[in-house]
């Protein structure tokens, strides 16, 4: 398909190897030139998101079974996806305290049973308590769709064919069984997915298409976008001080920045691009940007982009928060505030079943998060853990951040306009929060609050940039 | 992992930085006399980066006698009293959610269980009040009036004691994490036996303690003062030295950072004060002060999950109510309840050198 035909997809449907190379050149040239734009009082606070257009992130074209598809999400870059667009996801087994969750390649667990009591794997409690709104607890596969191949279906790739327990014929992706979210409505959702480390969860991802980047390097996600990284784990940099394909990082720079290069061997692939820094020594550019390593750097770490005119490479960014929320520095890095500067936090909740089916949404039981927030009151709740309240006539222009009623003495959705429901922020289709002892920007008393450092039934900072905890 | 800002960070600069304070060469302690009653650090100036947190002030003796009753008993024990394996139903919000919901809303009803406060004559600390009270203790070497009523809620509760998870962990957390770094300086002082004026600056510092080969940390190694993140750390106060034992005036507030199982929390001690006896190489004593009851308490939770607080037998419902009850300072203007609870924490320090921000 070439590049006018393109135009007639949706974004997600097009060829990323074929988006228009104007566009990259005015990013490349504002990526370079400009600033980060100020967020708060403090100047030492920078906006993660320069004021770039987005382009998405490319993928590597791989073979895959008919009526599948790649999309790129605006949270987790390329994923797989169904005929619709849905977003794919495994559930790769884990251990937890008491045992393993989860599905072992070629064996889906995830079945009809409805469990009514919790499992013990939350340790130090026992097994035995009946679950939450048992009468109407879903199974796993109310909300966690199968993915069926027909009886024709072949393998391709790394996709194959597992036989469930039930007869069903189940795609797989690297052994592991394929499913959709019933969260997920639209192309580009990850409502399914999780936000942040996994914590002592057994969680479902979603399953990522490679990225089109070579092999020495790899993508990270965080929630400012998807970072580049070298293949072994240190921060990928460009400076402002360079021109599209031309370094002017020489003598004194190269004590503090060392650039990528590129082995004889390696050939320009996608938006990555070698140019010649002096006579046989090749270094690695993105979108036409020289890449660095920043020297002495611990690896996974942003330090770099405390220097002047450095910047962290981003493959694409998350979309920007809506311009009710600000960013401040805290005592561990960068995190996502509402307009007053007050830390947003994110609910994380995985019930104790084997089906560790997520409570973390307004669908789900909310006795769970009225535990931690309020003793279980929902008035307290309201006082301890407010939402952040957005506009009635808030929109959002992503699928990310969006708007909801709810009503906050069930902490369920609500009609708009229900007497007593409020209209708040949401992130993956789950409200954000603040917390009553944070008083001052960058505080963030309530990170890690709950059960299991917050992972299992709690809430977590929305972390930019972590330079000490696990946020980052 | 070592996530560390490593000491490379600023290396190039740092014999430059050192040269300019007159100081010996990188990576060497200063070698004075230390048997030298006068001896002064090089423009008067030395700090000290905390690396081994002994205790929260736990005074333990061999036979335990601090705990007459016994230790207490932690999340697990609680919970088979309460809901034993009888055969009867229950459900998860009775039990585990309802347990949960008392350490995230914790209150000052009566505890179900009975709480084993520490007791006896002595513990250690520091009269931050300048009274002595009848619920007040005394130090081994004599002073009265020592303010820790934190010893009595943690003192008989297993996490806390040397033989603990705390014991055993925090003090490696301390040296490992970087989020845990916190740095004294001490300027103006023109001997390290007597001066009668010193000023005591405090830090969060970024780098990674200089570790010899048996896993002790050594002199001479140097910590940048983190000026991006750690503004709000700094802090500052007066102080004097008698008889090489450093005794500040009350910091207004000192924020020490406590990073446990995963992301930091921060601890804040109020008219805190340091009593920490010097040598050129090394610092030795307690940091007292009064320690915020809701600050405390949920930094505590949130760097110990029940799982993890449950190896030490330390319930946080219990010991919230035993917090609020001995809460010694800091009443609240309006109820008059004290919110702040006098505490110590045992610490040992390394010398270091201080690189200021302008010199990085």
């Amino acid at each position: 398909m070439g590049r006018e035909e393109q135009h007639d997809l949706e974004p997600f449907q097009r060829d990323p190897c074929l988006i228009n190379k104007n566009l990259i050149m005015s990013l490349v040239s504002l990526c370079l030139a400009a600033g980060s734009l100020p967020a708060s009082a403090d100047s030492s606070v920078t906006f993660p998101w320069p004021d770039i257009p987005h382009v998405p992130e490319q993928y590597e074209p791989v073979p895959m079974p008919p009526g599948f598809k790649v999309v790129v999400t605006g949270q987790e870059g390329p994923v797989f996806a169904d005929h619709r667009g849905h977003t794919l996801y495994t559930w790769p087994v884990r251990q937890l305290r008491n045992g393993p969750v989860g599905e072992r390649k070629g064996q889906p667990s995830c079945d009809a049973t409805k469990y009514t009591v919790n499992s013990g794997l939350m340790s130090p409690y026992p097994p035995g308590f009946e679950l939450p709104e048992v009468a109407t607890r879903p199974s796993c596969i109310d909300v966690w769709n199968i993915v069926v191949a027909p009886k024709d279906a072949k393998p391709v790739g790394k996709w194959t064919i597992v036989q469930r327990k039930d007869g069903i014929s189940q795609w797989a992706y690297d052994g592991y069984a394929l499913y959709t979210s019933v969260l997920d409505t639209q192309p580009g959702e990850v409502n399914g997915g999780h936000s942040g480390p996994s914590g002592e969860v057994g969680v479902r991802r979603p399953v990522e298409a490679p990225s089109m980047v070579p092999p020495q390097f790899q993508v990270a996600t965080n929630l400012a976008g998807r970072m580049l990284m070298t293949s072994d784990n240190y921060s990928v940099y460009a400076s402002r001080n360079d021109k599209p394909d031309k370094s002017n990082c020489t003598a004194k720079c190269l004590e503090e920045w060392k650039p990528i290069v590129a082995p004889a061997y390696a050939k320009p692939r996608g938006e990555f691009g070698i140019i010649e820094r002096s006579a046989g020594i090749r270094q690695w550019t993105f979108r036409k940007q020289p890449l660095y390593t920043h020297i002495g750097e611990p690896f996974a770490k942003m330090y770099g982009a405390d220097s002047p005119g450095w910047y962290n490479v981003f493959t694409q960014y998350t979309p920007k928060p809506p311009a009710d929320f600000t960013v401040q520095a805290s005592p561990t890095g960068l995190v996502l505030a509402d307009r007053n500067g007050k830390t947003v936090y994110m609910f994380n909740c995985a019930d104790d079943a084997l089906d560790q089916l997520a409570c973390d949404h307004p669908d789900s039981p909310q006795v769970y998060r009225f535990t931690v927030c309020g003793g279980g009151d929902p008035k307290q709740c309201l006082k301890r853990f407010p939402y952040v309240i957005a506009a009635k006539d808030a929109k959002s222009d992503n699928l990310l951040w969006t708007t909801m009623w709810i009503d906050p003495m069930t902490g369920k959705k609500a009609k708009a306009g229900q007497a007593g429901a409020l209209h708040v922020w949401a992130y993956r289709g789950r409200p954000v929060y603040t917390h009553y002892r944070d008083k001052a920007p960058g505080d963030m008393t309530a990170d890690q609050w709950g059960e299991f450092y917050g992972y299992r039934n709690g809430y977590k900072a929305f972390w930019l940039r972590s330079d000490f905890g696990r946020g980052g | 992992m070592n996530n560390d800002r490593n000491s490379s960070f600023g290396r190039a600069a740092l014999p430059a930085v050192l040269g300019a304070l007159l100081l010996p060469a990188a990576g060497a302690a200063p070698r004075p006399d230390v048997s030298a009653k006068d001896w002064a650090p090089p423009n008067g100036r030395i700090g000290y980066v905390l690396w081994h947190e002994v205790s929260w002030g736990l005074r333990e003796t061999p036979n335990k006698e601090e705990c007459p009753n016994g230790f207490n008993i932690g999340p697990r024990e609680q919970f088979a009293e309460l809901y034993p394996k009888d055969g009867k139903k229950r459900t998860l919000e009775e039990t585990q959610l309802k347990r949960e919901a008392e350490i995230w809303m914790p209150n000052t009803s009566p505890d179900e269980f009975p709480f084993h406060e520490a007791t006896g004559k002595y513990a250690i600390g520091v009269n931050l009040d300048g009274k002595v009270s009848p619920e007040d203790f005394e130090s081994d070497d004599g002073r009265k009036g020592i303010d820790n009523q934190l010893f009595r809620v943690v003192g008989c509760i297993r996490n806390y004691r040397l033989e603990g998870e705390l014991g055993i962990i925090t003090t490696k957390w301390r040296a490992q994490k970087p989020f845990n770094r916190v740095t004294f300086e001490l300027t103006g002082v023109d001997s390290i036996r007597n001066d009668p004026d010193v000023t005591v600056s405090y830090y969060r510092t970024l780098d990674n303690l200089l570790a010899g080969p048996t896993g002790n940390y050594l002199p001479g190694g140097s910590q940048r003062v983190d000026a991006k993140w750690g503004k709000r750390f700094m802090a500052t106060a007066k102080g004097r030295i008698v008889d090489g034992v450093l005794e500040t005036e009350p910091f207004k507030q000192l924020l020490v950072p406590e990073d446990g199982m995963g992301d930091p929390a921060i601890n804040i001690f109020k008219s805190a004060q340091l009593r920490l006896k010097l040598t050129p190489e090394s610092a030795e004593g307690v940091l007292a002060g009064f320690l915020d009851v809701e600050q405390w308490y949920y930094a505590m939770n949130t760097s110990w999950a029940t799982h993890h607080a449950a190896y030490g037998q330390a319930s946080a419902a219990s010991m919230y109510k035993a917090l609020r009850r001995l809460a010694d300072g800091y009443p609240d203007p309006e109820t008059g309840e004290n919110t702040a609870i006098s505490g110590a924490m045992d610490i040992k320090l390394v010398q270091v050198y201080v690189i200021h921000p302008e010199q990085q």
